[in-house]
């Protein structure tokens, strides 16, 4: 898992009007710990962009209705500093510095190996939170966000992705009382299914791998790390 | 009806023509007047008395000659315009020409604007063309990883390397296309600004690395080309310079009798000078019989070649590679 400056998933919009590409794109993506969204098309793009939060984004400049080059002078002059990835077919040089000059933050021509993409959108969201995220503890329980290990009492222990998500956003809160809504809203990437009774399947495991009362549900309220 | 005689000598044996037949009709008409008006000689003698008519007839004479020049010459202009069509200096037939020729001059400018139309269209093709070949390799590339995660590693090199084959072919033969349209000739490129455009980008691509890129290009300096053959030329240079380099990349330029010579520096471990030339010669077709030298010099080669300009590579200063690149002003 991949958490951002904020201790939130790192979330990712993938621009691709390709379906395979944009399939292969989320999965490796999903794989490396992001929550992706996609989107196929530029209104689409336009409109995620506009409304939800995004720590990057991967960029097609070929795309249906809007171009993808339009888009991201639009984007630019909007004062939307999201780093972006631009990954397009598009290879000369001429072009490479147009979408550089259009306001992309790295510029990749397809075909690509995947793991350069993962190196580069790693490295453009690092630059872009300009730190590293330090350590979570809570109790006896530590949680490094970089690497996305979980220790209890020194003793690793083995989380799903689902329950990481969980138990990163309750320790980077731990001041508060978290809803069962703002959880879900996120853990999950934009377009799975958002059922709230699913947090509490999650935080019921959580109790079972770190003890009961590592978290305390404050009824009507939501979920807060024991004090 | 064909025939070999120019338009000049035409006209010059009409003229004599004509006037043969005017002196026999003149002398004619003379011969009839003097049988009926036998004194009608004498008046026309006056008539022709002192230096006037030989002035009239020598000014009619000089200004016919004149009206003839003026004729052909819109034929010579003719023939300048389409030089400069055929060096690029024009993009079509300029001026206006007398009526027998001006409709020829239209014809040939609307066939001239069908050509450029097509020619457009068939590069916009080919950049579809390859466009659309990238993302389904891009496509069969992630196969190929998820094939060497399935423990068909041997499998998946093969496909990734035919990949970056394509990939290379491609982009090969789409920057030829586009630079050996015919395009290029009569542009004009200003060689500063596409070096600050591509060291903004290359600032970017290479941005985990602190690389200091210095550029000593005089703003005024002009060459022959597309902007964005110059940049492609460049721009993979560039690329070369700042993957090889520690820490520095220098761009800086001169000219002299219209030749620039563009000399790019960089600080990296430099190429043996055995594999200088190898890595030139390397085109396409070498390419294919081995795995290539990956340097997107054949790119560049192959552009130097079209554009009449010369590439060489030595020993820089920096101690790097020093690529040097002769373009015409």
């Amino acid at each position: 898992m991949r958490y951002n400056g904020v201790g939130t998933l790192v979330r990712v919009l993938i621009v691709e009007d390709e379906p395979t590409l944009s399939r292969q794109l989320s999965h490796a993506l999903g794989g490396a710990g992001y929550a992706t969204d996609a989107a196929a098309d530029g209104d689409r793009a336009d409109f995620l962009v506009r409304t939800e939060s995004y720590d990057a984004i991967v960029l097609d400049l070929g795309l249906p209705h809007v171009d993808g080059l339009t888009l991201l002078a639009a984007w630019r002059s909007a004062g939307i500093a999201t780093p972006i990835l631009v990954l397009t077919a598009r290879s000369s040089w001429h072009e490479k510095v147009q979408g550089i000059d259009g306001g992309a933050d790295d510029y990749m021509a397809k075909p690509f190996r995947i793991e350069e993409v993962l190196a580069r959108l790693r490295a453009l969201i690092r630059r872009a939170s300009g730190h590293t995220q330090a350590l979570l503890i809570a109790g006896p329980v530590a949680l490094d966000p970089r690497n996305g290990r979980v220790t209890l009492q020194d003793e690793a222990v083995k989380l799903t992705s689902h329950e990481f998500r969980v138990l990163a956003y309750l320790m980077h809160h731990q001041d508060r009382v978290v809803s069962g809504g703002e959880l879900v809203e996120h853990i999950y990437a934009q377009d799975s299914d958002r059922e709230s009774n699913t947090v509490e399947v999650f935080i019921g495991r959580l109790r079972r791998k770190l003890g009961a009362s590592f978290i305390r549900t404050v009824r009507g309220m939501g979920y807060q790390i024991s004090p | 009806m064909t025939s070999l005689l120019s338009l000049r000598a035409r006209l010059l044996i009409g003229a004599v023509l004509w006037t043969v037949g005017l002196l026999v009709l003149s002398s004619v008409a003379l011969t009839r007047v003097m049988t009926v008006h036998p004194r009608a000689p004498i008046r026309v003698h006056r008539a022709l008395e002192g230096y006037l008519p030989v002035v009239v007839a020598c000014a009619c004479m000089v200004i016919g000659f004149l009206q003839v020049r003026r004729g052909l010459s819109a034929v010579d202009a003719l023939r300048r315009n389409l030089g400069a069509l055929h060096t690029g200096e024009a993009r079509r037939l300029e001026g206006a020409y007398p009526s027998e020729v001006q409709p020829l001059v239209d014809d040939l400018n609307t066939l001239l604007e069908q050509r450029d139309r097509a020619v457009e269209r068939a590069i916009a093709k080919a950049g579809d063309l390859a466009h659309g070949l990238k993302t389904p390799l891009a496509v069969i590339a992630h196969e190929a990883d998820r094939a060497a995660a399935a423990g068909a590693g041997e499998v998946a090199e093969s496909v990734h390397q035919q990949v970056d084959r394509m990939r290379r072919q491609v982009d090969y033969h789409l920057a030829h296309a586009r630079a050996a349209s015919g395009r290029a000739a009569g542009q004009q490129c200003a060689v500063r600004e596409s070096v600050e455009g591509l060291v903004r980008a290359l600032t970017r691509l290479h941005a985990d690395r602190q690389l200091t890129i210095d550029v000593s290009v005089d703003r005024a300096l002009l060459v022959q080309g597309r902007r964005e053959d110059i940049d492609e030329m460049l721009g993979n240079i560039l690329d070369n310079a700042c993957r090889f380099a520690r820490s520095r990349v220098a761009v800086a330029a001169a000219s002299f009798d219209n030749v620039a010579v563009v000399t790019i520096d960089d600080d990296g471990p430099g190429l043996d000078p055995a594999l200088r030339a190898a890595v030139l010669q390397r085109g396409v077709r070498a390419d294919e019989s081995g795995p290539g030298s990956g340097l997107g010099l054949a790119i560049v080669r192959n552009l130097v070649e079209l554009y009449g300009a010369t590439i060489a590579l030595s020993a820089s200063p920096l101690g790097g590679l020093r690529v040097q690149l002769r373009l015409s002003t």
